[in-house]
């Protein structure tokens, strides 16, 4: 597992992302990276949450109690306008970090 | 499943966090551990094992609480608002309000839509009648710095104030004003032949364009020397100049005819400029000094300083007020009287007022016809005032009853802790959207309805070019606006301090409160209070509305002293075209001739005027072996002077002696007619036939006339006036330059129209017939006052009536449905439909009849005041009263029927399961 703090810097990557295209609730976002990930990253609860109100309260996503039939209520989570272009700029920015490692380490030619 | 909440619960313990926020944080988790517990389970852990993974997920040390209490420490910032600095702040609140406010418009848009059109038609009403009032009363004329500008009036008001002479002293000697000018209106027959036409033009000073500080938008105003001497120099009007010339950009140095003299246009006014006056349409100007040419009988006037024939109206130096400008021109005005007092013979009152009155020009600046229109308009106001107030009973009332079933809303947040101040603020923006609302669909309406009030103008000749232009400008939107925000406060205010005062403990236990009172306070509730207001004011409206159709039943009814039918009159102006006495009555006799040789024409005569047209000549009468009075008691008689078939053509029957015969001619005897009033009143024990009367001004010597013949009563100025005293001399003893042709047609008299106008212009091309009308149309101009009274009125009042009684349905509805309750008692312990209806009905009965009888006492009281405008029937007409009461009780009971008879159908087992 990846240090925790280098998971908080691009953890807010993953969770924007993962929101980008439909609300989704906090325990489907922490299966969704747990499983994409093949296992390699892992949020649990007391990480995942704090990450989550974190987002919520600069803006960037906007949180709802969903109710369905014969379920309980639960509470999903959405990309905000101010969110997507957050989105946006974190992509690139990740996107020429890696680009810029991968150069570095030779990675790129292997 | 384990209690995961418990435990979020211990290490959330220390972070002090809202309840609420607390309850969202632990649920949420509580929802994730959940789940993850489940999909360990059903993956094969034993329940043990999983648990403890489960919990693991929180256990991670101290990193929740920590990064929760970062995150949920860090203030939330307050949205700030421009302007304020506290947390609460009227101006977010308010916006706050309104959003409330229109989201519970848009819950209930059935509730929404009632009560917009409801007071759409109350405000819509009132802006019609104020741009109508804006229009006549209080627009200015469109010119730089209007409120600078004074009309200048005498006495009471009536005619013209000035002779030119004073106008002129005026001007040169006061330091009060920047400016005068002074204007008087003359018809101005254009242009040659088969087009000639009567124009509407104004005799002005010379300095008049820069007084009213108009610039001509082609060429130049008047010059001080046309002023001075006759020049033959015209200015046009916009719309003259587009109609008439095309909008001919050289127009400027070209001439044109005018009463068949060739005029220089010397310029074209601004589009939009009428003249001094906003009722009339005025075509050209030109300069006073041509008053002689327009007008003949004014020849001399121009010294005279007793012919009193000038509007004035001047500019106000900018340091000086009204009040010392009148001041100052009073002081001159009184010098002038001194130095040179009316002859006797000009004086017809010792005692009237010639002091001279100086007002802002707003909308029509004729006394006169002012004090008319402000009687008519606060009639009017009165009216829609009277419908507004039925339609905000009715908001008001369907805000009571929607009070009832927001009570519980409103308990909770009175429980909560909100102010009976904020809530009442947040119904009251209610009321205000609402109220704004209406005024939006209102002001659609007042289009459509100031459409048809221009269509309603007096019907007079098409060449006095009467204006009447409603226009929803600023002065009506303002109007508006501030109606709107009234008449929320109105609507609005009962209902929502009814509404925030709810007993809360009995608003929460009770589903709609409607239970709540019973029996006394019941019958008097406000809801009853309004219906009963609603009723007695529409009966006001309608019991008015029938005082005017029984006046005008009353006047259609009554004998104008000639027949109508088949009549046709065609005026025109033989002096002002040049004629002189022999061509004129040479061109009368051809004129005359011609007419009757006409196929499907039984008779035609001339006369110098006809009853209720808009002249009538009235004339001394002196009788022979009595003293003559002084100037200022002589009697006046109405004077006709008429050819010898006019008595036969028009149907006026002779009562005693002969009617005139070709044979009265100027060198026979001079005679006269007289009419019965005349006789009645100066020889009521002499036979008249054969004694002798002096008919004009004693001073210049009329020849005595013989009395020839007594003829019937005829309406003058108008129908159902007391009958006025008349005589008649023959047109061949006495020549008139103002002639009026009057036909009996066999058939449809209109059809004679072209045969007319073209013997008119066989016999002179050139001359303009000035106007013609059936006898019919005539009459029915004195109808015209009455007429739209009881059309107005009466429109406004079946309004007023058909909103009473929708509010009236309403609240029985409203009655019923509240009591369907008590209803399914009654009906289960044996009470039948017919008791069910009449519970009912009697409720709405006693409404009704404590409506109607105040509504008759307030009519009472009310209709007092319109006696004088009334004819033939008193104020307290018995027949309008009673049959108005009646109709407004049936309409009543049929508004309760509707309701009474749902009440009818209730099953008694559903009815006492309900709420």
């Amino acid at each position: 597992m990846l240090d925790r703090e280098l998971k908080k810097g691009s953890a807010e990557l993953l969770i924007l992302s993962l929101v980008e295209t439909r609300a989704r609730h906090g325990y489907e976002i922490s299966k969704m990276i747990e499983v994409r990930s093949g296992g390699t990253l892992k949020f649990n609860v007391a990480s995942l949450y704090p990450l989550l109100y974190r987002l919520e309260k600069r803006g960037w996503i906007e949180g709802h109690w969903l109710e369905k039939v014969g379920q309980k209520r639960r509470r999903c989570y959405k990309l905000t306008k101010e969110g997507r272009k957050i989105l946006k700029a974190q992509r690139t920015t990740w996107q020429s970090f890696v680009a810029a490692i991968n150069q570095i380490t030779g990675l790129d030619n292997a | 499943m384990p209690d995961w909440k418990a435990e979020i619960r211990v290490l959330l313990a220390g972070l002090r966090l809202a309840p609420t926020r607390e309850n969202t944080i632990v649920e949420e988790l509580a929802q994730h551990l959940d789940e993850l517990y489940d999909e360990l389970m059903s993956n094969g852990k034993p329940p043990r094992e999983a648990q403890q993974q489960t919990l693991a997920e929180l256990s991670d040390g101290e990193w929740l609480p920590r990064e929760l209490q970062r995150i949920e420490r860090q203030p939330k910032p307050e949205p700030l608002v421009l302007g304020t600095t506290g947390r609460s702040n009227m101006i977010a609140d308010l916006w706050q309000d309104l959003r409330f406010g229109a989201r519970m418009l848009r819950k209930q848009p059935g509730f929404t839509l009632i009560a917009v059109l409801t007071l759409a038609l109350g405000i819509g009403a009132n802006t019609a009648i104020f741009s109508l009032a804006n229009a006549l009363l209080l627009r200015s004329l469109p010119v730089p710095q209007p409120e600078q500008l004074v009309t200048i009036g005498r006495g009471e008001g009536l005619g013209e104030p000035l002779s030119y002479p004073d106008f002129a002293a005026l001007r040169e000697r006061n330091e009060v004003l920047s400016g005068l000018a002074a204007s008087h209106f003359a018809g101005v027959s254009f242009g040659n032949g088969s087009r000639s036409e009567m124009l509407r033009g104004e005799l002005v000073s010379s300095d008049y364009f820069d007084v009213l500080g108009v610039r001509p938008l082609l060429g130049r105003g008047f010059a001080p020397e046309e002023e001075r001497s006759p020049q033959t120099v015209v200015i046009l009007s916009h719309a003259l100049w587009q109609s008439r010339f095309s909008s001919d950009t050289s127009i400027v140095g070209k001439t044109i005819t005018l009463h068949r003299q060739a005029y220089m246009v010397i310029g074209v006014a601004p589009a939009g400029f009428n003249g001094m006056t906003e009722m009339f349409r005025t075509d050209l100007w030109l300069p006073l000094r041509m008053l002689p040419q327009a007008h003949p009988m004014f020849r001399d006037s121009l010294a005279n300083r007793h012919d009193q024939i000038f509007a004035a109206i001047g500019r106000l130096k900018s340091e000086v007020s009204l009040t010392q400008a009148q001041t100052a021109l009073e002081a001159i005005n009184r010098q002038l009287e001194l130095a040179e007092p009316p002859p006797a013979a000009r004086q017809r009152d010792p005692n009237e007022d010639r002091s001279l009155k100086l007002d802002h020009p707003q909308g029509v600046n004729l006394p006169h016809f002012r004090r008319r229109i402000q009687m008519a308009t606060a009639l009017l106001f009165v009216v829609v005032g009277i419908v507004l107030l039925i339609a905000c009973a009715n908001v008001a009332n369907l805000l009571l009853a929607r009070s009832t079933v927001r009570r519980k809303e409103i308990a909770v947040r009175l429980a909560l802790g909100a102010s009976r101040w904020r809530l009442l603020r947040q119904l009251l923006t209610e009321s205000a959207l609402l109220g704004l609302l209406g005024a939006g669909a209102g002001l659609l309406l007042a289009l459509w309805l100031n459409r048809v009030l221009m269509m309603l103008k007096p019907p007079l000749p098409e060449s006095w070019g009467l204006r009447l232009d409603l226009q929803l400008d600023a002065n009506v939107l303002g109007f508006t606006l501030l109606l709107a925000l009234a008449v929320s406060l109105l609507f609005g205010l009962l209902p929502a301090l009814a509404a925030s005062k709810p007993d809360v403990v009995q608003a929460l236990k009770d589903e709609t409160g409607v239970q709540g009172r019973r029996g006394f306070f019941r019958r008097f509730h406000l809801r009853n209070v309004l219906v009963v207001g609603q009723l007695a004011v529409s009966l006001v409206l309608l019991i008015t509305a029938g005082l005017f159709i029984r006046s005008l039943q009353q006047m259609q009814r009554v004998d104008p002293g000639f027949q109508t039918e088949n009549r046709l009159a065609l005026s025109f102006n033989l002096e002002q075209e040049g004629y002189d006495e022999s061509r004129g009555r040479e061109f009368s006799r051809q004129l005359l001739e011609r007419a009757r040789a006409l196929p499907g024409v039984q008779a035609a005569e001339l006369t110098n005027f006809l009853p209720l047209g808009f002249m009538a000549l009235a004339e001394p009468i002196t009788f022979e072996g009595r003293p003559t009075p002084p100037a200022s008691e002589l009697t006046y008689a109405a004077s006709q002077i008429v050819g010898a078939e006019y008595f036969r053509t028009l149907g006026t029957p002779l009562v005693r002696g002969r009617a005139f015969t070709p044979q009265d001619t100027a060198n026979a005897p001079a005679v006269a007619i007289i009419n019965e009033t005349l006789a009645r009143r100066f020889y009521p024990n002499v036979d008249p036939l054969g004694q002798r009367v002096r008919i004009g001004n004693p001073a210049s010597n009329p020849p005595p006339r013989e009395i020839i013949g007594i003829v019937k009563d005829t309406a003058i100025r108008s129908i159902g006036e007391e009958p006025a005293l008349v005589t008649y001399r023959p047109l061949a003893q006495q020549p008139s330059s103002f002639q009026t042709l009057v036909v009996h047609a066999a058939g449809n008299p209109k059809a004679l129209l072209p045969a007319l106008r073209r013997e008119v212009q066989m016999l002179d091309e050139n001359l303009p017939v000035q106007e013609i009308k059936t006898v019919e149309e005539i009459v029915a101009f004195s109808f015209w006052p009455m007429r739209m009274g009881a059309g107005l009125v009466g429109a406004f009042g079946l309004l007023g009536l058909l909103l009473a009684s929708v509010g009236l349905y309403g609240v029985m509805s409203y009655a019923v449905a509240a009591r369907t309750r008590e209803i399914g008692v009654r009906m289960a312990l044996g009470a039948d439909a017919k008791d069910v209806l009449a519970l009912i009905v009697k409720h709405g009965l006693t409404l009704s009849l404590l409506g109607v009888s105040l509504g008759v006492l307030l009519a009472l009281a009310a209709t007092r005041l319109l006696q004088r405008l009334l004819f033939g029937i008193v104020a307290s007409d018995p027949v309008t009263f009673i049959s108005v009461a009646l109709l407004l009780t049936i309409i009543a009971l049929v508004a309760c029927w509707i309701p009474a008879r749902r009440a009818t159908k209730v099953d008694p087992m559903i009815a006492l399961r309900h709420d």
